[in-house]
């Protein structure tokens, strides 16, 4: 029989993880992604080297997936206001011109990999669907005054 | 020799019903654990992915509406009320079939598993009956006049689903691990 991590454990690594590293991110949607950053793809696990060596990998491993969880929760939460503000704030963050950064994002749709695993359907297709809405506010935001006054 | 010719034919018969017997696959036990556990999966589905008071209140509140409204672009209104519509679509369709799991599951099996009485599983079944009305209304409500039509309905019908939800989550507790005191957050 296989035991997991003690649920103290990783209660602690959780707040290690916030106070260390997630307090310094700007917000749910830096969190979001930064959070998937650690995942590795091909097993579904995440890795975090320091978090590791100050507990164990898996402790670690079920930290992260808390903490990712928790700020999918968060980000789902926000209202469409604020999540176009959260997602100004994030392309400003990443340094790439507005044309660029939303051109990328609409194409390519980064967000949906992000997603933590065993996430309600729609859940996750809430959540894509309010970045697409934000993505072209912000696109509408971005753009020159004339093209605005002709596409309201 | 001719005369053996019946025998082996109904030898070989009943060796044939015998495969078929034995080919046959199990039909499930009454209250088997397979059956218990969808339900109590399905029950967290809706209660914690599908009727929380926050979900219900950003898909179909007027907040999202309000602010894409004020930005005052046809083209980014058409946008939001069409992706809304089609979320709320989605949503009623996945609240109705997972109530009607949880139907399936309270005809089959939950007779096996709780003290229930007559009264009792005459209500739950006029509960049953009178959700899946509600939510039959609000798909053609939602498909004709679109996410917006009758915020008040939506919310009554994810209240009885929430309701109900309860009370057969009460019947499946024993599935539930208690932690013990010291961990309990």
């Amino acid at each position: 029989m296989t035991v997991g991590p003690k649920r103290a454990d990783v209660v602690a690594a959780s707040e290690d993880l916030k106070r260390r590293t997630l307090a310094h991110t700007g917000g749910p949607l830096d969190r979001l992604i930064y959070l998937a950053s650690m995942r590795d793809y091909n097993t579904g696990l995440y890795v975090h080297e320091g978090l590791a060596d100050r507990f164990s990998p898996e402790v670690a491993c079920e930290a992260l997936a808390n903490c990712h969880r928790e700020s999918f929760q968060e980000l789902t939460q926000l209202g469409l206001e604020d999540l176009v503000a959260q997602l100004g704030l994030y392309m400003q963050a990443t340094g790439s011109a507005a044309v660029d950064f939303i051109r990328a994002w609409k194409d390519l749709e980064p967000y949906r990999v992000a997603v933590p695993a065993g996430t309600e359907t729609l859940l996750s297709d809430f959540l894509f669907s309010n970045l697409k809405v934000a993505l072209e506010v912000l696109q509408y935001q971005h753009s020159p005054a004339p093209a605005r006054s002709q596409a309201a | 020799m001719i005369q053996l010719i019946p025998f082996v034919a109904v030898g070989a018969g009943l060796l044939i019903l015998l495969l078929l017997v034995l080919l046959r696959p199990s039909a499930p036990a009454e209250g088997s654990a397979g059956a218990l556990v969808a339900a109590k999966r399905t029950l967290e589905s809706l209660q914690l992915g599908l009727l929380p008071a926050g979900l219900v209140e950003q898909l179909f509140g007027q907040g999202d509406l309000s602010y894409i409204s004020s930005i005052g672009s046809k083209d980014l209104n058409n946008l939001f009320l069409a992706e809304r519509k089609r979320l709320a679509l989605a949503w009623i369709g996945k609240v109705r079939e997972e109530i009607g799991v949880l139907k399936e599951f309270h005809v089959s099996q939950a007779r096996m598993f709780s003290q229930m009485s007559r009264w009792t599983e005459i209500s739950v079944a006029l509960e049953f009956a009178d959700l899946e009305f509600q939510c039959r209304v609000l798909q053609l409500l939602m498909r004709w006049r679109g996410p917006y039509a009758a915020p008040n309905l939506v919310r009554r019908t994810a209240a009885t689903a929430e309701r109900l939800c309860a009370g057969i989550d009460q019947s499946l507790a024993f599935l539930t691990p208690r932690l013990p005191t010291s961990v309990r957050g």
